[in-house]
């Protein structure tokens, strides 16, 4: 016997490593095509976390940008109660003695209509509201003023950034004025860009803005859509929205008054990004499927083209168990290098598609462990068969076949 | 071919009267078909002693190779009791046969059955390292099992820069690295010419003299089974001792 026999029956570790790797070079192009099916699979999970994570943090980015004191009130008709029409204007200087806690806050009546100037008709949207608007978003003026306390029962008006635009009207001097459903209004403003806020009910750079009272002109029944108000304390925010909901509740009967703030909308938007991540995850599970059936096809492949040299292992020794881990790790080395690549190619393409989409790229710190790990479990769990059917072969079975 | 054999303080191989390495016990073995099944093997028993040299001769398909395999635990039987020096392998597990085979059992193959990408001393290590020793100490134990089978100065080449003798006395050294009771060999010779398969054949014998190792070796070669002590033949499934060689009786 040779001297100093091991304690211990079966390969050493170093052994049981080093083994299916040099088996590996024997697959040559196959090894390639495998590791390339599960990189797909890989940089698919990768990516698409990535991309839904980045959307997500854009999206919340901008609602951020809004700042955090404001809320949104509106009113949605009860079902199964008579229809009453929501008020249609609201006494802003009482509101803010009834509810300290805001310091502005403005109606807003959201409608659409033709706007005719210069013999030519655009489709619009018409915001009625007040002068306190200004001040509840911040809006700044390009040209001419915004609406006054004294306008109340004037024609006045005055044009979002994208609607002048669209208008052709560059100032506020020499510019005749617009008719809107037969009522001629003069353009006494034109706003800068304020760009899109998701969190604001009303597009203020593509409509025209009228005072609140006129909105009669426009249509017989107007009806505040949503009441925008800004807080004095984003700590106390939730409560001033509790105690203005309370407030308009009864100034709507029929009508359900919800106040959001920031927060609620921002969860929403994280439930929503998170059910946008599912769906990527799920388009990504079919990739990593069809890397994982790869990885299966070329172990099939490779098992059965090796029968022999696994008779001559069984008969020198391998007992299943060295057989099965020999094919098994052989896959597993296959995932984890088609793994890594997998992810570097999906952060890259995440990153080209952020950047793209004009956005700021920040990587999802669970984006990687997730996808290198789903793609090692499927090619465990693919990789499983081929390899317990080797090592379930009769090793005379195995042997005869030269 | 001359073997320089060190003294290995084996103490398996010291051969004892009456001392019966190999036992089998009305083996059987029958395997499906489409059509039903087929029987190789009727009732065979069979006593083979340590330190013995046994050829195993028959006509093709007579189910010599069957037999064979059976011994050498890469087979199962249909019926019967097979025991290897006195324990009983008829239903060892997949894990204790493996293990058996690479601590008792050498396989010498007729088509030399080594592993294409390794080196020939990887593939002469390679029983070891399933045994669990230490790569260095493997490839230590190997060199001396190469050197022995006098192919130092080819160790490190593989298999396909290796002639068909150089081949089988790899293999050889493969079976002996660990160092068995048993050395089986398939039909050792029949893929070499009648030079090379003398000096095949030399070493075999030369290690059942010298080192006590028993052999069992299938053959169609009637000039070889004669070499060794025993002949059994295997007639259509059936096992006729055929003689105890008279020149080593």
């Amino acid at each position: 016997m040779p001297d100093a026999q091991p304690h211990r029956y079966g390969p050493s570790l170093r052994q049981t490593l080093s083994d299916p790797l040099s088996s590996l070079r024997l697959l040559g192009r196959r090894a390639l095509l495998a590791l390339l099916g599960i990189a797909a699979g890989c940089a698919a999970v990768v990516a698409l976390l990535n991309i839904g994570h980045n959307a997500a943090h854009e999206a919340i980015r901008t609602f951020k940008g809004l700042g955090s004191e404001v809320m949104v009130g509106s009113f949605t008709a009860t079902p199964g109660t008579v229809t009453r029409p929501a008020p249609a204007t609201l006494d802003t200087q009482h509101v803010k003695q009834a509810v300290p806690g805001l310091r502005e806050i403005a109606p807003a009546i959201l409608y659409s209509a033709t706007v005719r100037a210069a013999g030519q008709a655009y489709p619009l949207s018409v915001i009625g509201t007040s002068h306190e608007l200004e001040g509840v978003l911040g809006l700044r003026l390009r040209h001419g003023r915004f609406l006054s306390p004294y306008d109340q029962q004037s024609t006045y008006a005055v044009l979002g950034a994208q609607a002048a635009r669209a208008l052709n009207v560059g100032s506020v001097s020499n510019q005749g004025p617009v008719a809107i459903e037969g009522y001629l209004f003069e353009i006494i403003g034109i706003l800068a860009d304020h760009g899109h806020n998701p969190l604001i009910p009303i597009p203020v750079d593509e409509a025209i803005l009228l005072p609140i009272e006129g909105m009669r002109r426009i249509t017989p029944t107007p009806e505040i859509t949503s009441i925008i108000a800004r807080g004095r304390q984003s700590e106390r925010l939730a409560e001033d929205a509790e105690t203005l909901r309370d407030y308009l509740a009864p100034k709507a009967p029929g009508h359900t008054v919800q106040v959001q703030i920031p927060q609620q909308l921002l969860d929403g938007l994280e439930r929503q990004a998170r059910t946008f991540s599912y769906l990527l995850l799920g388009l990504a599970s079919i990739s990593l499927l069809v890397g994982g059936v790869g990885i299966m096809n070329v172990m099939v492949m490779n098992v059965s083209e090796r029968r022999q040299e696994i008779g001559i292992r069984m008969a020198i020794g391998a007992r299943p168990r060295d057989i099965a881990s020999l094919f098994l790790l052989e896959a597993m080395a296959l995932a984890v290098v088609g793994a890594l690549a997998g992810a570097l190619l999906g952060v890259a393409a995440a990153w080209m598609f952020v950047r793209l989409s004009g956005w700021s790229f920040s990587l999802s710190m669970t984006s990687l462990p997730l996808g290198i790990a789903s793609s090692l479990l499927s090619t465990l769990f693919f990789g499983l068969h081929p390899a317990r059917s080797a090592a379930n072969l009769q090793p005379v079975t195995a042997l005869r076949d030269d | 071919m001359e073997l320089a054999v060190p003294n290995t303080g084996n103490n398996h191989t010291t051969a004892l009267p009456g001392d019966n390495l190999l036992q089998l016990e009305g083996i059987s073995h029958t395997y499906p078909t489409t059509v039903g099944s087929r029987s190789t093997l009727h009732n065979v028993s069979l006593s083979v002693m340590r330190g013995q040299s046994c050829a195993i001769v028959g006509a093709s398909g007579s189910g010599k190779s069957t037999l064979l395999n059976i011994i050498g635990l890469l087979d199962q039987p249909t019926s019967g009791r097979l025991l290897l020096d006195g324990q009983d392998m008829t239903r060892a597990t997949a894990h204790i046969r493996a293990q058996t085979r690479n601590q008792r059992i050498g396989f010498v193959f007729q088509s030399f059955n080594l592993l294409p990408r390794l080196s020939a001393l990887e593939n002469v290590a390679l029983p070891l390292l399933y045994r669990g020793y230490g790569h260095t100490e493997a490839q230590r134990l190997a060199l001396q099992e190469v050197t022995r089978v006098g192919l130092v100065n080819r160790a490190h080449h593989r298999p396909a820069e290796l002639s068909g003798g150089q081949r089988q006395r790899i293999a050889i050294a493969r079976a002996l690295v660990g160092h068995p009771d048993l050395i089986l060999a398939d039909e050792p010779t029949g893929n070499l010419d009648s030079n090379t398969a003398g000096e095949v054949l030399a070493l075999l014998q030369a290690l059942n003299r010298e080192q006590g190792v028993t052999l069992v070796i299938v053959t169609h070669d009637e000039s070889l089974a004669q070499t060794l002590q025993r002949c059994l033949l295997v007639k259509d499934g059936h096992l006729l001792e055929r003689y105890p060689n008279p020149v080593h009786a």
